[in-house]
């Protein structure tokens, strides 16, 4: 349907161009028989409109780098668990009582579960991943051969050193988070409501964890 | 340096000498198939801690069809309608399941066998994933190769073999159908790229045959024919139209799509469904865009083109609006589907669909889901961004595109990072080629340098061109130090990876571990135990009732029909269960008799501490059951809104259905030391109804750890 209501409108322009070319004198000899016909039957006395539809001029496609500054906050966004902070909307910070003075401790990070975060967390987190992302930037500005020897040094220190900090603060909050990480303990399970660790039981049952990751697939259930 | 030492080797190993382009021919073969076999292995932490057997739940049903596929032939299977599922209503298998996996299992089984390797279906059904993901480092490698260099490539090829990501859910045992439609994917948009580059109608064709593997595969290929059409419409907009892309699109998007619907779960959604009109909006705006450049050809005059686009886009414009508003009012064009939608608006399955809600991998991602998953991948993506923004073609534009909407996708549903995993890889594997590129490049550069000293370079003018020297000071130590750097770091992302799968992501979930007190690991079996007994013990047609979560493993293994399972295709059919689960036992009994159970399954995790039992799922039960029957009504369970199972409880949540059937006899169980009996290990109480006395039903099995219980559902008295 489109195409044809499309090649109906270009010949009816063509028409109309051929008109106005002839008009200004340029030869315009057509072989087209369908291009004669509507250039008598409707188009001798109709004229399409003027349409004043016109872009602004300075419209112009943004640099690519402004398009990447863009992008790097949106990532920001994303992996800083944006998405589950709207969803689930965790408070910005938990807080634990301590049993001996009954004193309110903030949490900062989540404990329990891999999928599941606090607000804050979520938002230092992803900020180190940028952090990483943008030394590693500023270690490919100072390999750059035509920039001035003193901002090339100032560049390579900075993004080592962004680098650096952004590894070992990841891998800090990944242990704080995750307390068994690196070890060769199977998890506990992380995905449901509770941490089920069971105690030394000397009776009958001689277990102490049960290590069932279920992360995918099964029906745990949600706490809200 | 290397050819000054081999010319101290003696005369007849001379003549192996490789020239540099052999040598380095040499070196990617030898590593990509290391990666290969390497992509293989850390897949099979399961097999070889407990036995070659599929996990999970879904991949119960597929192997399930591949046995019947492979023993009846593919007219049967094409045809089949399942009785033994969803009980009194049955299941049109054929209709309704992506076929492509088990094709692809059973033609890999019937190669072995032409072999004369005499393998039982199963063992091909366990290691297809692993095979399949080993396929897929070659495909990056290619695709890597293709968007960069082959550094990158390789680089890319060695990130996706171990990604935890992807190795979640293509581990061995695994037999699901992401294990093939990743593999699928990326070839698909290999192909597309690599048609899009040179434009060849025979890489174009390519892609539409990939396309319909994908399709056959996986309902992720919405993914597919939604990118390419935003991929086209940014290069549209960024002044890349070419006859290439024309070509590639064209043929791919025609092609693809009469081929997508021989699969009859597919059918005729790529004309009718909301979600595939993007891809026929810019199919037919491609065909705008050729004709105006047509047409501008043939006019040679700028003013009289002007006014002719000018024209012909508000045509287009409107006859396309108006065939889409047409469409979608008079219902041709179906709106997009719940589970799409929620992707779009994540909070739409919060309050409109439980059971999308309920399960525990759709929920949004939180950053250390991502961190767990990809690790130094999270600060590679950002700077290969960067670099693909300095570098821009088409194949880079397109991974960058790749590489942002499945992010976005992945941290809406924690599920759909495996999406976004081979993005990732390949684009964290541009950033590390270039870096470790630019690294190497400042090494080298000081060794061809005439006054070579310790390792100061003077910094100011290099005598020998006359040019300023812009090199750094201790610029060949500081190299080497962020080199050895990059690699501390590449392996330390190796070492998080093994571990994550050896730990995390290798349990099988229907066979549990835990540890004993002397350190040493307890199995529990339960649930083949149970299965197993209902295969021996129970009549043929017997018909179980339980939890949607179990049907696919009750009718795999223990071969008995059920009343729902994983599909959840029917909610008041699932509603119904739930309601018989939460009503008291005599209304429980009706519905009962009105479903012809026999059998009755329930997963209690009391005694071993197993947290995904039914207990902890009732609550779900009773709000998918009273979002059809009004009847249950979901405060009547809580206690001031809290759940609760000890002497506190309501007491509708006292005497129904489940807590009767879990808690049966448990009164009398010691299950911890210094507690009192009938101690629920999981919610950590003692339950509040201890003496349970059951009517209509009768205890026939519990598994040996009381995780499974199953009872028999007694035939009405003969007198009234």
């Amino acid at each position: 349907m489109a195409p044809r209501s499309d090649h109906a409108a270009g010949s009816a322009a063509a028409a109309a161009a051929a008109a106005a070319a002839q008009a200004h004198g340029s030869e315009f000899d057509s072989i087209d028989p369908l291009f004669h016909v509507l250039r008598v039957l409707p188009f001798s006395f109709l004229r399409p409109p003027r349409t004043r539809l016109k872009l602004p001029s300075n419209l112009a496609l943004p640099s690519p780098m402004t398009v990447f500054s863009l992008i790097l906050l949106t990532y920001f966004a994303v992996v800083s668990g944006l998405v589950y902070d709207v969803i689930v909307e965790p408070p910005g910070i938990g807080s634990a009582q301590d049993p001996a003075t009954g004193a309110v401790r903030p949490v900062v990070f989540l404990p329990g579960r891999v999928n599941g975060q606090y607000i804050i967390e979520g938002l230092s987190s992803g900020f180190m991943f940028v952090l990483g992302g943008v030394g590693i930037i500023l270690l490919d500005l100072a390999a750059d051969r035509n920039r001035p020897r003193s901002v090339r040094v100032s560049f390579g220190g900075a993004g080592a050193v962004a680098v650096v900090i952004a590894y070992a603060m990841a891998m800090l909050f990944i242990r704080i988070k995750i307390p068994g990480y690196l070890w060769p303990d199977p998890l506990p399970d992380l995905s449901a409501s509770r941490v089920s660790i069971l105690d030394m039981f000397p009776i009958t049952w001689h277990y102490t964890g049960v290590c069932n990751v279920p992360i995918r697939g099964d029906n745990s259930f949600i706490t809200e | 340096m290397a050819t000054a030492a081999l010319e101290f080797l003696p005369a007849p190993l001379r003549s192996f000498r490789l020239k540099t382009k052999q040598q380095e021919l040499l070196l990617r073969v030898s590593t990509l198939a290391l990666i290969y076999v390497l992509a293989f292995i850390v897949r099979l932490f399961s097999v070889l801690r407990y036995e070659s057997m599929i996990h999970e739940f879904d991949p119960y049903f597929n192997y399930r069809t591949t046995l019947f596929l492979t023993e009846n032939g593919y007219s049967e299977f094409w045809n089949w309608f399942d009785f033994e599922s969803w009980y009194p209503l049955g299941r049109v298998v054929g209709g309704t399941l992506f076929p492509g996996l088990m094709v692809t299992a059973a033609l890999l089984y019937r190669f072995l066998r032409a072999l004369s390797f005499a393998v039982h279906i199963r063992e091909v059904c366990v290691l297809t994933a692993p095979f399949f993901a080993a396929n897929t480092t070659l495909v990056a490698y290619a695709f890597g190769r293709e968007i960069w260099d082959s550094g990158a490539g390789i680089v890319a090829a060695a990130l996706i073999a171990i990604c935890p990501g992807y190795i979640s859910r293509s581990v061995a045992g695994s037999y699901d159908n992401e294990g093939v439609a990743i593999f699928a994917l990326l070839l698909t948009f290999y192909l597309f790229v690599r048609a899009v580059n040179t434009g060849s109608l025979a890489w174009s064709l390519a892609s539409a045959f990939g396309y319909f593997y994908m399709v056959s595969a996986w309902g992720g290929y919405v993914f597919i024919i939604n990118l390419l059409p935003l991929y086209v419409l940014v290069l549209l907009v960024t002044g890349r139209y070419s006859m290439r892309l024309y070509v590639a699109y064209n043929c791919m998007y025609v092609l693809g799509m009469l081929l997508a619907m021989q699969i009859r779960f597919v059918g005729f959604q790529h004309v009718q469904s909301g979600e595939h009109m993007a891809a026929m909006g810019v199919f037919f705006l491609l065909q705008v865009f050729f004709f105006l450049d047509w047409v501008k050809y043939m006019l040679n005059d700028a003013r009289l083109f002007k006014s002719f686009l000018r024209i012909t886009l508000t045509c287009a414009i409107t006859v396309g609006t108006l065939a889409l508003v047409v469409g979608t009012a008079s219902g041709y064009i179906s709106p997009w589907t719940g589970r799409f939608y929620s992707l779009l608006d994540p909070t739409y399955a919060k309050d409109h669909i439980p059971i999308i809600a309920s399960v525990s991998e759709h929920q949004p991602t939180a950053w250390s889901s991502f961190m767990f998953d990809f690790q130094i991948l999270l600060f590679l993506f950002p700077a290969g961004l960067y670099f693909c923004f300095k570098r821009l073609s088409d194949a880079t534009i397109f991974i960058v595109m790749y590489g942002l909407t499945s992010m976005y996708f992945a941290g809406v549903m924690v599920r759909l990072i495996l999406v976004a995993a081979p993005a990732v890889c390949l684009i964290s594997a541009i950033a590390a080629s270039a870096t470790i590129k630019n690294l190497t490049t400042l090494i080298r550069t000081k060794s061809k340098s005439p006054q070579a000293s310790s390792g100061k370079t003077t910094g100011s003018k290099a005598a020998a061109k006359g040019a300023v020297d812009q090199s750094l000071p201790f610029q060949h130590n500081a190299a080497i130090a962020l080199l050895l750097g990059a690699f501390y770091l590449l392996s330390r992302y190796a070492i998080h990876c093994t571990w994550v799968t050896s730990e995390a992501y290798s349990s099988p979930s229907i066979v549990l571990a835990a540890r004993g007190h002397n350190g040493g690991r307890v199995i529990f079996d339960d649930y083949r135990e149970a299965y197993y007994w209902l295969r021996q013990n129970t009549p043929p047609d017997a018909k179980i009732m339980s939890w949607w979560d179990y049907g696919y493993q009750i009718t795999a293994m223990g071969n008995r029909t059920v009343i729902v399972d994983n599909n959840t295709w029917n909610n008041t059919h699932i509603a119904t269960v739930g309601r018989a689960m939460s009503s008291y036992e005599d209304e429980a009994y009706e519905i009962m008799q009105s479903l012809d159970v026999n059998y009755v399954l329930v997963v209690f995790g009391g005694v071993t501490g197993y947290s995904s039992d039914d207990i902890n799922k009732f609550l779900w039960m009773v709000r998918i059951g009273g979002g059809v029957f009004p009847v249950i009504k979901e405060p009547d369970y809580l206690v001031n809104g809290e759940y609760r199972v000890d002497k506190g409880a309501a007491p509708k949540m006292l005497n129904c259905l489940m807590y009767k059937l879990c808690y049966y006899r448990f009164g009398e169980l010691t299950t911890e030391y210094g507690k009192p009996p009938g101690y629920d290990r999981v919610r950590g109480v003692e339950i509040g109804n201890k003496d349970i006395k059951l009517e209509y039903l009768e205890e026939a099995f519990t598994t040996s750890n009381w995780i499974v219980r199953i009872y028999k559902v007694k035939p009405p008295k003969n007198r009234s």
